[in-house]
């Protein structure tokens, strides 16, 4: 079965049209497509020329500061790791990132960040969304604000994907045409994404359901209903380009590089989905909230980051794809100078690091300090709006842009926002 | 047999520049050492009588040349070696026969004296400064790459185990130093015991990981000549960390004892085909962190993050008295090891807050 | 004419209208919620469709879809007062009080559970939750049988938390009281008054409480046993807690009221060693437990029928007039401010009868209103349209059954539902993003869609719907009545009778287009959500 190509955006884009056929030709038949991605692929190469991509590597619970990438050796709150010597004069970063050291010429750490939200519900909100949780207002997630403005709705395969532990959100105001699409942890599609019925009974079964919405939907038009209608959706455009999922040989290949991980997997499956278009990724890893048993807690997750974080930026200059492809490596909050008597480090949002790559900022820099023993932010604070307007401006997107809830105007940032500019080339 | 019905607390050594993770009695002298998170290493010297009414005595002595944590400190029986384990990834024997040649001032409350600047109000205390003399004479035995967490002596002290975080468990002679046997775990090496045969060694293992595939903790039983695992005790196990084993001295019980945070289990198991006999009653709330044989061969002594430290029958597998309460907020503080001296009269206890804790059993 | 019969029919109204309020809170409800459209300018949408009421109460009371037989006997009848009739009916239902206590089953131990070594399977607690709602046990009794914890099976509560009174206290303020405690653990809140000290006062009623295992048979069975002496320790702000700080210990006091009045214990009071006791504990020698159960279940206390008032009418009307429901706080206002006052009082009036309240509530004008309308939101504020919300997966499973006439069906593989009912557990169990918002995962999709247990469940077996359907003998137009009415609890529009009427028949073989005509109506949002 072939796709019919050159079916015009606006066809396909708006939301009713998307109901009335599984692909609508010029001719106006339906056609079932399953399983060919080829001009999926050539469509989704020609829009992405332009465009940027961004992988973000949430560190589900809050990574430590003082054990990564601002460490206080010899302080009361420097802990037991040591700081090793990086590529960049006067960036030292922890023993257990040693594949980082090395290409430390490629990042650029935040070391002021200094943020309002606590908590993780919070936290997660808020670094997703640079807005502080509460009713008033459903704010997008980053990740559809870049599938929205960086994504071809088009494709098969989904402009927002995630896996593991990330951002709960959704796509707030944006609608649900921009809702992630969750993966396994590792990279997998969710079970059963294979076709259990011949594709003829599934194409007229199809249609019979879609018509069946249709007319329910003409008279209700409540949100959930929109929401269950369109991952019903996505289900199927998921069936159709599940082989951009199966890695198979490549794998096996780099799996000692990436780590034969979870989260290893997972960053090499989003540099091949990156590769494919798709213009934003989300892989979450568990779990840094050492509330208790930090530094155990932390050396296992590290050497687990470490290869598989270095291996994606490492990959993607070598494809030539890191220029275009932002990296943001963040978690909800940092954790507490102070070690508790749990051997944990508590919730910490008055300074932390977050650190970024590619897409355009100058690596091998460091901006921000904190004093001796991580407490406070010295030099240039960071607040959620800077720092999503620089994300934003990596990406070609106008962090200022206005949309509309109800008859409230919202927009991407808050007012006083500002890129960083310190941080491009 | 002592019932341990007496047994008082009898000092507390405050020494805060960090917490106390390890102690240990020298031999059968009246010679105790801790070491601290930080890599220090302080000595009192006991007097033979304690007067009620006073404190001390202070320490006499610091040993440099650990960097960071020490995570065990033993001795032989004869008193002549101090063994010393560290997160440094060095294990060292340290002369105890050359006279120290230099002197340092050191501030025992130097802990108290950082915090305080954070205080607004409230009494501020002066620094407790003391001068000690300085050996920095040790030889690092090599061998280890990673955190040293587990160190024991054979029973018959012709061999030194130590195990790390690479997951590397490796003995060697205890008198020359020489390696005579290691292997690999798959995970981290979190706590070994030996059998009083030297045939045999228990290793518990790690990798701490959460909600993620990759978490590892497990039990085995290895055979020491060959180097190969005998039996996978893990099944009974799952979903516990282990950082407390002990073999008793007539090689028929191990003590395994769960911990990092989550209820401090003890199990005692039938040495030969390594079943669990017997489940300890109370826990020890938020984890057992070291246990120790007393010299009577009947009793075993374990500590946790709860400040308690509990005697137990191990025989009959009962509670015989518990020492200290639990203190701290909603989180107890920790006794991170303990040491027995030589006849069983004296416990030493690392305590977190900075102290060392000195208990007269009898 | 016109105009006389108009004031005859006022006055009628009026009277009814009067009569009706000094009778039930009926009245009041659809008083004050119309009173606020009217001052927000809101046009509420149109009353539901008998169906669509059909279709919510049974989903509300009983915790499924009707069957066809009972559809027929509700949009058959043409009693005035079927609703009420209905209403009655299903209170009193077996299956309400099941449906109830899976409601407060999830409530109390979420589908994470705290010691899960114990609480997994709490089969015992389960079955004495259904007794109690099964025998409508006035609320405030209820939870002072939790509380207490002397009854056969009661116990399951404090199990959870076990030696954790911090941890409990947060739990039961939240739960029975709607108040947020969990900040107040480790600082002094930075703009209400909570204090650390609040929250240590509260978890002093709790310290003293004992788990006890005792073993029957096979089974554990739990006993809360409670000591005479023990306090809570307090170290201060959590950031600031340093190793070797005594805590001080903190007396028990009421939250937002007044510190415990104790006995003091003879000077030569001596615990009796608890660890030798093979039975029942002696009861202490005062019983912190007894006061905070007296005081929680109060009448008097601000918050407790506040609480439970406005999370049954949230269960009801999909939005508590107080959001979310476990958030009492004087920031956080109430929607209708003087019904949440009404409703609190006459709920203390009827003594706490659950099953009236929720008669009440879903008799009333605004509970019965269509859920169709422009207005996209999920739970409507000001109820001017009626919520929309998921089935849980215990729901969803169940109607499923039903729907499918699974039960009925002879020579069934009894394994199936079962085996469908742990992966629906893991796929439906949490259909939102935390805010109550649903987010619709594909793996929900892709189960229903690629999975065989629904399929199974659906495929032609003597009894169920299926076979009913293929075995009918009248034209398959008519049959439609019977497709619809048991799947979606509606009767087909004209023009989906002739679309599925046309679908089943174009093939040769009608069990296969029949079966996924089934399919595409049980996969469908309408049969997903509660509307």
């Amino acid at each position: 079965m072939t796709k019919s190509t050159l079916c015009t955006p606006a066809e396909h884009l708006h939301r009713r049209s998307f109901l009335k056929g599984t692909l609508l030709t010029g001719t106006g038949l339906t056609v079932a497509n399953f399983g060919n991605l080829f001009g999926s692929k050539a469509l989704a190469a020609e829009t992405q020329k332009q465009k940027k991509r961004c992988i973000l590597l949430w560190m589900n619970g809050g990574a430590s500061q003082l054990d990564t990438f601002d460490m206080k050796p010899g302080r009361p709150t420097g802990g037991p790791f040591r700081p090793i010597p990086s590529k960049v004069d006067g960036l030292e970063v922890c023993e257990y990132l040693p594949k980082m050291a090395k290409i430390a010429d490629k990042l650029a750490v935040i070391r002021s960040m200094k943020t309002q939200s606590p908590g993780h519900p919070d936290g997660i909100y808020h670094m997703h969304t640079c807005y502080k949780m509460s009713e008033r207002t459903p704010h997008p997630e980053i990740g559809a604000v870049i599938a929205k403005y960086c994504g071809n709705m088009d494709a098969d395969l989904p402009s927002f994907v995630r896996m593991g532990p990330t951002g709960n959100t959704g796509p707030g105001y944006l609608g649900p045409d921009y809702s992630p699409f969750s993966i396994k942890r590792d990279g997998k599609l969710p079970n059963f994404a294979n076709g259990g019925v011949k594709p003829e009974v599934e194409e007229r079964r199809t249609e019979l359901y879609r018509f069946l919405e249709e007319e329910f939907a003409k008279s209700h038009a409540a949100e959930p209903f929109e929401n269950h209608r369109l991952s019903k959706e996505r289900a199927w455009r998921l069936m159709r380009a599940k082989e951009a999922f199966s890695l198979g040989d490549d794998w096996e290949k780099q799996k000692d590089r990436y780590g034969d991980t979870n989260f290893g997997r997972g960053c090499f499956q989003a540099l091949k989905l990156i590769e494919e278009g798709v213009p934003f990724v989300e892989v979450g890893h568990d779990n840094y909230d050492s509330h208790a048993n930090n530094f155990v807690c932390h050396k296992a997750n590290m050497q687990q980051l470490d290869p598989a974080w270095s291996s994606l930026l490492i990959d993607l200059d070598q494809r030539g794809m890191l220029e275009d492809t932002l990296v943001v490596w963040m978690g909800e909050v940092g954790r507490t100078p102070k070690i508790n008597n749990r051997a944990g480090r508590d919730h910490y949002v008055k300074a932390w690091t977050i650190a970024l790559s590619g897409g355009g900022i100058q690596g091998g820099q460091v901006y921000g300090k904190t004093d001796e023993d991580g407490r406070e932010v010295t030099e240039d604070p960071v607040s959620e709006g800077d720092l999503f307007a620089t994300i934003y401006k990596s990406l070609g997107i106008n962090h200022r842009k206005k949309h509309y809830w109800g008859q409230r105007p919202v927009w991407l940032t808050p007012e006083g926002s500002k890129p960083l500019d310190k941080l491009f080339a | 047999m002592p019932a341990f019905e007496k047994a008082e607390l009898l000092r507390e050594f405050h020494w805060n520049p960090d917490w106390v993770t390890a102690v240990s009695f020298l031999g059968s002298t009246r010679r105790l050492f801790a070491g601290n998170r930080l890599g220090e290493i302080l000595e009192w010297e006991l007097p033979e009588k304690f007067e009620p009414e006073e404190e001390g005595p202070d320490p006499i002595r610091s040993y440099q040349g650990h960097d960071n944590a020490i995570t065990k400190l033993l001795s032989t029986k004869d008193g002549k070696e101090l063994y010393s384990a560290s997160f440094d990834h060095t294990l060292r024997r340290w002369d105890l026969e050359t006279k120290p040649e230099k002197e340092e001032k050191i501030v025992l409350n130097a802990g108290t004296i950082y915090r305080q600047q954070f205080k607004r109000s409230g009494k501020k205390e002066e620094p407790v400064e003391r001068t000690v003399s300085v050996c920095s004479k040790s030889k690092n035995l090599g061998g280890h790459e990673e955190w040293i967490n587990a160190l024991v002596l054979s029973w018959d002290e012709t061999l030194l185990v130590s195990g790390d975080d690479g997951g590397k468990v490796l003995i060697r002679e205890r008198s020359t130093g020489k390696e005579r046997q290691s292997w690999e775990v798959e995970g981290w090496v979190h706590a070994l015991a030996f059998s009083p045969d030297n045939k045999q060694a228990v290793v518990s293992e790690r990798r701490p990981l959460v909600f993620d595939s990759a978490q590892r903790q497990a039990i085995k039983l290895w055979d020491v000549e060959k180097g190969e695992e005998l039996k996978d005790l893990t099944e009974e196990y799952k979903k516990h960390y282990l950082p407390a084993l002990a073999w008793s001295p007539d090689g028929e019980t191990i003590a395994v004892g769960k911990g990092e945070d989550a209820d401090g289990i003890i199990w005692l198991l039938d040495a030969k085909d390594g079943k669990q006999r017997k489940k300890l009653d109370p826990v020890h709330r938020y984890g057992v962190t070291d246990f120790a044989f007393h010299p009577d061969g009947k009793h075993l002594f374990s500590c946790g993050r709860d400040t308690v430290i509990r005697i137990w029958d191990f025989h009959e597998g009962k509670l015989v008295k518990e020492l200290g309460k639990p203190r701290g907020g909603q989180f107890k503080d920790w006794i991170h090891a303990i040491s027995l001296n030589h006849d069983g009269t004296l416990l030493a206890a690392a305590d977190m807050a900075g102290q060392v804790n000195l208990w007269r059993l009898a | 004419m016109l105009v006389s019969c108009f004031c005859l029919a006022t006055l009628v109204l009026g009277s009814t209208l009067a009569g009706k309020e000094k009778a039930s809170i009926r009245g009041v409800i659809d008083r004050e919620i119309s009173a606020t459209w009217k001052k927000k300018e809101l046009k509420a949408a149109a009353p539901a469709t008998e169906a669509a009421f059909l279709r919510r109460a049974y989903l509300d009371l009983v915790g499924m879809v009707p069957t066809y037989a009972e559809a027929r006997a509700f949009l058959d009848d043409e009693d005035k007062d079927k609703r009420a009739k209905l209403v009655d009916q299903l209170l009193a239902d077996e299956r309400h009080a099941r449906h109830q206590a899976e409601i407060w089953d999830l409530i109390f131990f979420t589908r994470n559970p705290a010691n899960p070594s114990a609480t997994r399977k709490r089969g015992r607690f389960q079955e004495w939750l259904r007794k109690q709602f099964k025998e409508n046990v006035p609320w405030d009794a209820l939870v002072q049988k939790i509380l207490l914890a002397e009854e056969e099976g009661s116990a399951m509560f404090h199990v959870q938390y076990r030696n954790k009174p911090e941890d409990e206290t947060v739990a039961l303020n939240r739960i029975f009281l709607g108040t947020q405690l969990q900040c107040a653990r480790c600082h002094d809140h930075p703009y209400e008054e909570r204090t650390q000290r609040d929250f240590y006062g509260m978890a002093g009623f709790l310290v003293r409480l004992s788990v006890r295992e005792e073993k029957q048979g096979k089974d554990r069975v739990w006993r809360i046993e409670e000591k005479s002496s023990g306090e809570v320790l307090f170290t201060g702000a959590a950031a600031e807690a340093q190793p070797g700080q005594k805590g001080e210990p903190v007396s028990p006091k009421f939250l937002g009221g007044e510190e415990l009045e104790e006995p003091e214990l003879p000077e030569d009071f001596k615990e009796p060693d608890y660890k030798k006791l093979k039975e029942a504990w002696p009861k202490p020698v005062f019983s912190r437990k007894q006061k905070l159960t007296e005081w929680l279940t109060s009448a008097k206390n601000p918050f407790f029928t506040k609480a439970i008032v406005n999370r049954v009418w949230a269960q009801l009307m999909g939005r508590g007039m107080v959001h979310p429901v476990d958030d009492l706080n004087p920031e956080n206002e109430a929607s209708h401010p003087a019904l949440l006052e009404a409703l609190t009082q006459w709920f203390v009036e009827q003594k706490y009868d659950l099953r009236a309240l929720m008669r009440e509530i879903v008799l009333s004008d605004a509970y019965s209103l269509a859920s169709a309308g422009e207005d996209t939101t999920a739970f409507p504020k000001w109820y001017d349209r009626a919520r929309v919300r998921p089935l849980s997966a215990e729901e969803l499973i169940a109607s499923l059954r039903v729907a499918t006439g699974f039960d009925e069906a002879v020579g069934k593989d009894a394994k199936m539902p079962s085996s469908a009912s742990s992966y629906m557990l893991k796929i439906f169990g949490k259909p939102n993003d935390g805010q109550g918002r649903f987010q619709g995962g594909v793996d929900e999709h892709l189960f229903l869609n690629n999975g065989s247990q629904l399929r199974g469940m659906i495929r032609s077996k003597e009894g169920n719907l299926s076979h009913l359907l293929l075995n009918d003998e009248a034209p398959w137009e008519e049959r439609m009545d019977r497709l619809f009415l048991s799947t979606l609890t509606r009767y087909p529009t004209d023009s989906e009778r002739k679309k599925f009427t046309a679908y089943v028949t174009s093939n040769e073989k009608p069990q296969e287009t029949l079966e996924e005509s089934i399919w595409a109506l049980l996969t469908s949002s309408q049969f997903r959500f509660n509307h």
